[in-house]
Formats: structure tokens, C-alpha cells, sequence
């Protein structure tokens, strides 16, 4: 007899099961990011972004879809720096935990390595960060970046620079062999080109090199403008080198490292006047309807969290929640996610156009910058009083710009 | 370009002042005890952040906390060589690959642990050294020599000469060199192969914990830091000849030269390349380093 | 190779053979190739490593070499994959070769750091060439099969083993090699020519690791220096390989098995512990060296391999019980 309780108990029991196993009643999303290995700075930057965009949407009842709340809940994988490990995170996220969409790497070459996977299952997947030009170029469908790349953001330093007073008419321009900083060279070149400054010296050096020779030879030719393109150490090491052999050029830039809270406390009073490219800083003037209403709204909630300023990456990572977040609230889709609901996520995706704390969303439906984000306008900052100011375009700019760099000795 | 002749022989000479005090601990490691010490890079690191946690704390100098990082260290370093001595010893199969093995092991525990307290980001230690340098400009000669790298190379000779006068002029000194020549023969002299071995250990902790904080204040620190110095210092102690120490100065002084060659005469890109080809032809066609004195 | 170790390894292969008609699950198939690769890795590494008895610090860049061959041949000169293939493996063959005559001349720590040199120098080669596509890396056409790569990896990983198996274990070049390990002027004295069988050993180390590469390179769909070319893949073989126990075969495969669960299994499941997870490998590697002196094989099997077993008191270790006196 209580053998055929536990029979039929177990049978309403799997029925039961069956009825709700097509009913899930929050999104399950993939983060796939460097928590270790050389990347791990970097990526450990935007899964804050990402878990700072789950906790506060969450913190609200979840994400609003047709009058009804779904709450997220994060599935990690770390890529551990590998290509290789990305594509693999991406697989198990995809199959085994099923996840209802992505949210994407910090390096280029794990994204690269990951796309392929998602093309393949039709998992769509925006990435906070990866900013080399090469993944747009692939024209993957269901890849999308919240962040434009270098070569979008490049010139608009060097434009800044050629209109203030005097110019500057001569540029030493260098960049780490790596696929970002590389691009980041280029970019600069190119428009100093284009503006008519000479570049005396363009150099690719091996990452991590110690450039005091160089630059100890490049003083001898007195450039007004040094440009870098390279990654946080290797920035804070040229401002060192620069002050150990006591030369200041008219304007020194480098791009988004500037912004990184490393970057000022390491250097102190050295990192004044130095300049950068940014997409955001936490005083821009932004205007959000989800989550964040501006910048500093969200500024002061991730410093409340993680007591360390926000910077561009971990505002990427966040934003590109609410793009999903939007996307998804467009079209009408509830977890779990099938593949014709994703083909819906996607579409809306690709048709989405909100403004946020971030900035516009608004990715590219072609071009060279096919799914990434070219509603954002490139601003030029420069370290000011020990935190990085918009000083361009002028429609953006909270103080003018400080030109030229004050010597080392005077501060 | 002849005019840049000068500063590139000074820039070469001064990094590889730092190249030297990376290696010189290592190279007496091993020619004592026969370990390739895998984790040196680590005992960089630590002492380095011991110098900036101390700086951070203080606000006084890094450079003053020196002896201090040194003291620390050679401390660490007498306590844990019984355990690494222990480990490759015994009926073994391969001393020198365990040996290596057992430190590379303990480098991702160093590192790991150093990740975990430190945290990820990079920081940088100050000293009114750092911002000075000496320039002189004469005639066609342009040269500029930053204060800091200069003392870097300074302490360097220091260490050396320290390093010099202990081996030859004491007693202690004495048992070392008897010890890396002939343990055995060593062993029925009377000498404590034990405390010896602790003690070169604890030297080479020390030494290369000092060089974590120069390096500090002529670059940056991080967690991750210590696998580029580890690289450095095999390449320069093998091209030296592993266990001969004269060497390391001339092996240390090539790398920095031929860098900084190619910085300014040559073409940047391909420096590393350059150091590679140069260190791999060197040791085909000298097989126990530059002066085929090594073990 | 015992009976029994060989029905082991039999039913191992067996077992994974069955694999993809048990588990539609393409997670699993993945983690599948990618331990069968570094198994591998792992084997052909201690061809020279462990039966040889010589430490190749450069194992990764015959990888790398074969990766980018592979590559080339199939983005540049529009070669199909089956073609590329073997070239990748004949690339890394015949640069152990090159590399091989001069630098087995080497011995110890020195062949060691003249390998890890060589194998920076061709990274760099890889970062400033055009034709390799310099640090941005190469994409391969996407062929997202994941049983064709499984079964590949699982047929190429097989070979190796049986036919390392009859070299090394079953003809008298595995004799000349362990010969010339344990004494190589004694060997010189037998009348062997040690710099010919060092070069076979290393070719024969160098080409499966090429080819594997090749198959990484179309399987992952993008390379690039950092991530076929740096200390990942020598320096991971080099731990399952001594982990697992030298100078055998089923050691690096136990070896390879072991570290590749024990990482797959903290990344999937304990990355919230990722802090740990360094200092961990760290205490288990250094711990190995301690407790597990023959690798896990030697305690599995508690018979030293070879002459490994009891040497006699080696001149280099403390002399027993002579301490200072005074």
C-alpha cells in the first residue's frame, strides 16, 4: 500500500515537473569574462559592471516584460585569459546552463574565439568592452559592443590638439604590439596625418618594453606631441620615463587608460595634464530612463558598491545589461528564451536606440563598425586636479583644456 | 645619430645594473644548493610590496625602507630553504627538474596569494629620486641619465662588491665556495651544508626583495609582476653560466646594451626578437655561458 | 607497460570512443578534445623530457608552429584543411631538426633555457610578421563540428600513443633513447650515435605537438602569439607530464587527465573561489614533487620505472648524518 502512495507520488510529482519545466520566471544571462590569467584586472572591471546592472535590476523587481517583473540571475565563466577557455565557457553556458543571452568578454581575442560558438547557436551576446576593430570587421550577427572601437574615438584627440594654441607641429607616436594598442597607433597617426602634424617617429615596440632609450633619443628632436597606445602599466611607465629624463612635451596622450583609477594613483601630481579618449566619465551629461538617470547617479552607486571609482569599461558592462534589459522589454519576450524569441531579442537589438546614464545606444547595422555602439560621441579628457575632465568637443567640455603641459619640476 | 652613441652604451649599462641584482641571488642559489629558484620573480614582487605598503604607510622614501625589505626577507628566505631542500631531496630521478618543478609550484602559490591580498591593480613606488636626472648637453653630446636608474646601477656595484667580500674575505664566505665546489668534500670539512645553504637562500630572498623595491621606483608593481623578472633572470644567469657569478655582470650589461641598440639605432619592433636570437646563438655557440664557466 | 595497464589504457580509448554515442551533450564533447589534446601535449613532451632526458622548454612553440602553418596554408594559399594539417606537423618536424642538431648539444638547464629562448624568439617572429597576421592573430573559417573534432583528436591522440608505444617501449630505439639518458658517453662508448637519436627523439616530440596545434588553430577558429605561442602549453605539459610520472607513457596521461579535470572543474563550477585557484595548482604541483616523486604512476604502480628507481647516493645530496662538528 505505501509502496503505491510513493509511485503515484512520484509520478504527480514528475508530472509536475514536466507542466513547469517550460516556465522559468527569471532570464538566466552568461557572463563570460578574464577572472584570471593576464587579463584579470580587466576582466574582473567588467564583471563588476555586469553584476553592479544584475543587482540593481534586480533591486527593482527585475526586468519589466508585458506588465510582469523577471528577475536575472548571472551564470559565470572565466575564459582565464584563453581564447580557447572563452569558447568553451561560451559552450557549457549555452548548452548546459542554457542561458537566455550573453553578456561578452573584455579582451578582443577571447571574443573572437567566442562568436563563432554563439553565431552557431544563435545566442545573442553584447560585450562591454572589447574594443580592437577586428571583431566588427568579422560582421558577426549576434555580437554586439556597447563600446566603440579605436579607430572610432582615435582622431578626436588629435583634432582637439591641432585647434588649440600653438599647435603642435611635431609628434613622436608610439604603441604596444598588441591588437588594441596597435589599432590605438594607428589611429593616432592617421589623423595626425590628416591634420597636417608630423610624426617624426612611429613605432610598434614589444609590450612591457622598457622605453627609456627611445624616448632618452626622441627628447633630442623636442616633439610638442607624444602619443601612446598601450595598456595600464605600460602608460604609467611612459609618464615615469618621461619624468625621469625630464622631458615634457607641449601635450602627452594616450587613450582610454588614462580614465583607470591605477593610472592617478600611481603617478600622483605626474598624471596631470596628461590626455585621453573616452566614451563616458562620470560627470558626463547623460540622461538615462533605466535604472540610472544619469552618470553621476550611477557613478556614486558603483562607489558605493565596490568602493572604487567607475571608470568607461565597468559603465560599458553595465550598460550593455540595459540594452538587453530595453531589447528585451521591445520585444515582448519571457525567459525561458526559444530560438524564435531570440531572433526577436536579436532584431530588437538591432533596432534599439535608447539614451541611458551611458550614453545613446545605438548599434551600427553596417560598415566597419557593424554592431558596435555609434551613438556615443568620442570626447577627449585630460587629468585635471587628479580625476580626468572632458575638455572636447566643446559641446561636452567642463573646463578648457590645460595646454601645454606644465614641466615636470613646476607642479 | 653618432651623437646618440653615448646614451644609448648609458641606457644599456643602467637597466642592466637592474638586470644584474635580478640574477646575482639566483646564480648563487643555484651554484650553492643546484636549485633553479622558479619563484625569484615572486621575492621580487613581495619585497617590492613590502617597500610600498611600508611608503604608503609612512609616507617616508621607499629607498629609506631598503635594509628593512632586505632584513625581512633574508629572514623569509633562512626559513624556507630547509623545506625546499627537503622537498628535492632524496632518492630522486632528476634533481634539477624537481627542484625547478617544487619552485615553479611554489611561484603560483606566491602568486596566487599575492593576487589574493594585493589585489589586481598596479601601483608605483615614489622616492625624490625618481623625478631627478642629469643632463648634459655638449657640443654634439646629448645625454641624459635619470637619477634613479642611476642609483638602480649603484646598488647594483654595492651588492656586488658586498656580495664579493663576503665569498672571498671571510669565513663564511669560504664555506660557501667550498660548499658550491664540492659538497661532499665540503661536509667532511666541518661545514654545516644545512645553515650554509639556509643562509645563501636567505641572501638571495633578500637581495632580490631589495630589487623588487628599486624596481619599484623605476617602474610599476603588481601583483602579476613576477614572471617577467623570473624570465630575465634565467636568461642572464645562463648566459653568465649558471653558478658563475663573475659573469652576470657582463651577461646582464649584453641585454641591457643590446636593448637599448635597438631602441635607438635599430628598429624598436624588433628588440625582443633581437634579445632572443642573440641569447639562443650565444649559448649554441658558447654552451656553458658567455665565458664557459658555468656548472 | 604492463598487461594490465595496456588493457587499461584500451579501455580508456574504448571508453572515450563511445563518448559522443552516450552524451549528445557538446559541453562534454569539448572538454573531451581539449583533454585528449593535452594528453597529447602531455606524451609528446616527455618523449624528449622524460625518456630523453632532455627538458624542452619550447615544446609550445612547435605547437604555435604548427597552428600557424596550418593557418597560412588555409587563409593565404587557400589550401583545405587536409592538406594543411600534415604541413603543420612537417613545419614543427623540421624545425626540430634545425633547432635540434645545434642545441642538443646542450645539456641540462642550458638545453632548457636555450628552448624557452627559441620558443620567445618565434613568439615575437609570429607579433612582427604580416603574414601571420602580427598580434591582432588569424581567424580560421568557422567549422563548428564538434564530433569531427573529437573523433580527429581522439584518432591522432591514439596513433601517438601506439606508436610511441612501439618506439619507446617495444624496439630498440626506446633502448638507444633511455641509454643515452641515463649515460650518453657511455652510450657514445656502445657505439650509438647520440646526436642523430636526440634528433629523432625531438622530432618525434616536436611533430605531434605541430599537428595538434594545426587541429587547435581550425578547432578554436582563432589564433594569435599570445595564445598558441606563449608558456601556456609548455608550461602545462611539463606539469602533467611530471605530475603524472616521466619517462612513461600512461604517466602524462594520468598526469594530463588529472590537471585538465581539476581545472576544468574549478573554472565551471568554483569560479567564485577563483582567488583559490592558483594557490591551490601551486601547493598540488609542489606537493607532487614531495609526496609523489615518480608522479602519480609510480605511486599507482610502486615499481620505479627504469633506473630511475634507486640510484645510489648521488654526490649532490646531503652526505648523511655529517653535521658541522664545532
Amino acid at each position: 500500500m505505501r509502496r503505491l502512495a510513493v509511485a503515484i507520488g512520484a509520478v504527480l510529482l514528475t508530472a509536475g515537473l514536466a507542466l513547469s519545466a517550460g516556465h522559468r520566471d527569471y532570464f538566466k544571462v552568461g557572463v563570460i569574462t578574464s577572472l584570471s590569467g593576464d587579463l584579470a584586472t580587466g576582466g574582473n572591471v567588467t564583471k563588476r559592471g555586469y553584476d553592479l546592472w544584475a543587482k540593481t535590476v534586480n533591486s527593482q523587481g527585475g526586468i519589466e516584460v508585458h506588465g510582469k517583473k523577471y528577475k536575472v540571475k548571472l551564470y559565470y565563466a572565466d575564459a582565464q585569459s584563453e581564447p580557447s577557455q572563452g569558447a568553451s565557457g561560451a559552450e557549457r553556458l549555452v548548452t548546459q546552463e542554457g542561458v537566455d543571452f550573453l553578456l561578452g568578454p573584455y579582451s578582443s581575442g577571447v571574443t573572437l574565439a567566442v562568436a563563432p560558438v554563439i553565431e552557431k547557436y544563435r545566442v545573442p551576446m553584447i560585450t562591454g568592452s572589447a574594443e580592437s576593430p577586428l571583431i566588427w570587421r568579422q560582421k558577426f550577427r549576434y555580437t554586439f559592443g556597447t563600446i566603440p572601437p579605436v579607430n572610432y574615438t582615435g582622431a578626436t584627440p588629435i583634432n582637439l590638439l591641432a585647434g588649440l594654441n600653438p599647435a603642435p607641429r611635431t609628434a613622436i607616436i608610439l604603441g604596444s604590439n598588441d591588437a588594441f594598442s596597435k589599432a590605438t597607433a594607428e589611429a593616432f597617426k592617421a589623423a595626425s596625418e590628416e591634420v597636417g602634424i608630423r610624426v617624426l617617429k612611429y613605432n610598434i615596440v614589444p609590450a612591457g618594453q622598457d622605453l627609456i632609450p627611445l624616448l632618452s633619443a626622441a627628447k633630442v628632436m623636442r616633439p610638442d606631441l607624444i602619443a601612446f597606445g598601450g595598456h595600464d602599466e605600460e602608460l604609467i611607465n611612459l609618464v615615469k620615463a618621461l619624468r625621469q629624463i625630464n622631458y615634457t612635451p607641449k601635450a602627452l596622450l594616450m587613450h582610454y587608460g588614462v580614465t583607470e583609477p591605477a593610472f592617478v594613483e600611481a603617478l600622483g601630481k605626474d598624471a596631470e595634464d596628461v590626455f585621453g579618449a573616452s566614451v563616458w566619465t562620470p560627470t558626463l551629461h547623460t540622461r538615462g530612463t533605466l535604472l540610472w538617470k544619469d552618470a553621476v547617479t550611477y557613478a556614486r552607486d558603483a562607489e558605493a558598491a565596490y568602493g572604487v571609482p567607475a571608470d568607461y569599461t565597468q559603465a560599458g558592462c553595465s550598460a550593455a545589461g540595459i540594452a538587453f534589459q530595453a531589447a528585451l522589454q521591445k520585444a515582448g519576450v519571457t525567459p525561458p528564451l526559444d530560438d524564435g524569441e531570440r531572433e526577436a531579442l536579436l532584431k530588437a537589438l538591432e533596432e534599439l536606440d535608447i539614451e541611458t546614464f551611458y550614453g545613446r545606444i545605438r548599434f551600427a547595422r553596417e560598415g566597419e563598425y557593424y554592431h558596435a555602439n555609434i551613438g556615443l560621441d568620442a570626447l577627449t579628457v585630460q587629468i585635471q586636479g587628479g580625476t580626468p575632465v572632458i575638455v572636447g568637443p566643446a559641446e561636452f567640455a567642463e573646463a578648457p583644456a590645460r595646454y601645454p603641459m606644465r614641466p615636470w619640476n613646476e607642479r | 645619430m653618432l651623437q646618440l652613441l653615448p646614451q644609448a652604451i648609458v641606457d644599456g649599462l643602467l637597466i642592466g645594473g637592474i638586470y644584474i641584482t635580478v640574477a646575482l641571488g639566483f646564480s648563487l642559489a643555484f651554484g650553492v644548493m643546484h636549485i633553479i629558484d622558479f619563484a625569484v620573480g615572486e621575492w621580487i614582487m613581495l619585497g617590492a610590496f613590502l617597500g610600498y605598503y611600508l611608503t604608503q604607510w609612512t609616507g617616508a622614501d621607499a629607498l629609506v625602507f631598503l635594509p628593512v625589505v632586505f632584513v625581512v626577507f633574508l629572514g623569509v628566505g633562512y626559513a624556507i630553504q630547509p623545506i625546499i631542500h627537503r622537498a628535492i631531496s632524496g632518492r630522486r630521478g632528476n634533481p634539477v627538474l624537481m627542484g625547478l618543478v617544487f619552485t615553479f609550484g611554489l611561484m603560483l602559490a606566491i602568486r596566487g596569494l599575492g593576487l589574493t591580498v594585493f589585489g589586481f591593480y598596479s601601483h608605483s613606488l615614489s622616492s625624490i629620486l625618481s623625478a631627478k636626472s642629469v643632463f648634459l648637453e655638449k657640443g654634439g653630446l646629448f645625454l641624459t641619465v635619470p637619477v634613479i636608474r642611476l642609483t638602480g646601477f649603484v646598488y647594483a656595484l654595492v651588492i656586488m662588491a658586498a656580495l664579493y667580500w663576503i665569498l672571498k674575505k671571510t669565513d663564511f664566505g669560504l664555506a660557501v665556495r667550498a660548499l658550491s665546489q664540492n659538497r661532499e668534500a665540503a661536509g667532511l670539512m666541518g661545514i654545516n651544508a644545512r645553515r650554509i645553504s639556509s643562509w645563501v637562500y636567505g641572501i638571495h630572498v633578500g637581495v632580490s626583495a631589495m630589487t623588487g623595491v628599486i624596481i619599484g621606483c623605476i617602474f610599476t608593481i603588481s601583483a602579476q609582476m613576477g614572471g617577467d623578472y623570473t624570465i630575465l633572470a634565467f636568461f642572464v644567469v645562463v648566459l653568465a653560466g649558471m653558478g658563475y657569478l663573475a659573469g652576470v655582470p657582463w651577461a646582464a650589461f649584453l641585454l641591457g646594451l643590446v636593448q637599448s641598440f635597438f631602441l635607438i639605432f635599430g628598429n624598436p619592433s624588433y628588440t625582443m626578437l633581437a634579445v632572443f636570437v642573440i641569447l639562443y646563438i650565444i649559448l649554441l655557440i658558447s654552451p656553458k655561458g658567455l665565458f664557459a664557466k658555468g656548472v | 607497460m604492463g598487461r594490465k595497464t595496456m588493457v587499461g589504457v584500451a579501455g580508456l580509448g574504448l571508453a572515450f570512443a563511445v563518448l559522443p554515442l552516450v552524451s549528445q551533450d557538446t559541453f562534454v564533447l569539448r572538454v573531451a578534445t581539449e583533454a585528449l589534446m593535452w594528453i597529447g601535449l602531455a606524451i609528446s613532451w616527455d618523449v624528449l623530457g622524460g625518456y630523453t632526458g632532455y627538458l624542452n622548454f619550447g615544446h609550445g612553440a612547435f605547437f604555435g608552429l604548427g597552428a600557424y602553418t596550418t593557418a597560412i596554408l588555409m587563409m593565404k594559399a587557400g589550401w583545405p584543411f587536409w592538406a594543411s594539417l600534415p604541413a603543420g606537423g612537417l613545419v614543427a618536424g623540421l624545425g626540430a631538426v634545425v633547432a635540434g642538431i645545434p642545441t642538443l648539444r646542450l645539456k641540462g638547464a642550458y638545453f632548457a633555457i636555450a628552448t624557452w629562448a627559441m620558443s620567445r624568439a618565434v613568439q615575437q617572429l609570429a607579433l612582427v610578421l604580416e603574414v601571420t597576421g602580427g598580434p591582432d592573430g588569424m581567424r580560421l573559417p568557422p567549422f563548428l563540428n564538434p564530433q569531427f573534432f573529437f573523433y580527429l583528436m581522439l584518432a591522432l591522440v591514439a596513433v601517438l600513443f601506439v606508436t610511441l608505444w612501439f618506439l619507446l617501449e617495444r624496439s630498440s630505439f626506446g633502448l638507444k633513447v633511455k641509454a643515452i639518458r641515463e649515460d650518453e658517453e657511455g652510450a657514445m662508448a656502445l657505439g650509438l650515435k647520440p646526436t642523430v637519436i636526440k634528433v629523432q627523439s625531438f622530432v618525434l616530440s616536436a611533430t605531434p605537438a605541430g599537428i595538434l596545434g594545426g587541429v587547435y588553430a581550425y578547432w578554436i577558429t582563432f589564433i594569435d602569439p599570445a595564445s598558441v605561442l606563449g608558456d601556456l602549453v609548455t608550461d602545462q605539459s611539463v606539469v602533467m607530464a611530471v605530475f603524472g610520472g616521466l619517462g612513461t607513457l600512461v604517466g602524462p596521461l594520468i598526469g594530463a587527465i588529472l590537471v585538465f579535470a581539476f581545472k576544468t572543474v574549478f573554472w565551471a563550477y568554483l569560479a567564485d573561489f577563483q582567488v583559490l585557484y592558483l594557490i591551490i595548482l601551486g601547493v598540488m604541483i609542489a606537493g607532487s614533487v614531495v609526496f609523489l616523486p615518480d608522479g602519480v604512476v609510480g605511486l599507482v604502480f610502486r615499481t620505479a620505472r627504469g633506473a630511475k628507481g634507486a640510484p645510489p647516493e648521488r654526490p649532490a645530496e646531503e652526505p648523511a648524518g655529517r653535521e658541522a662538528v664545532g
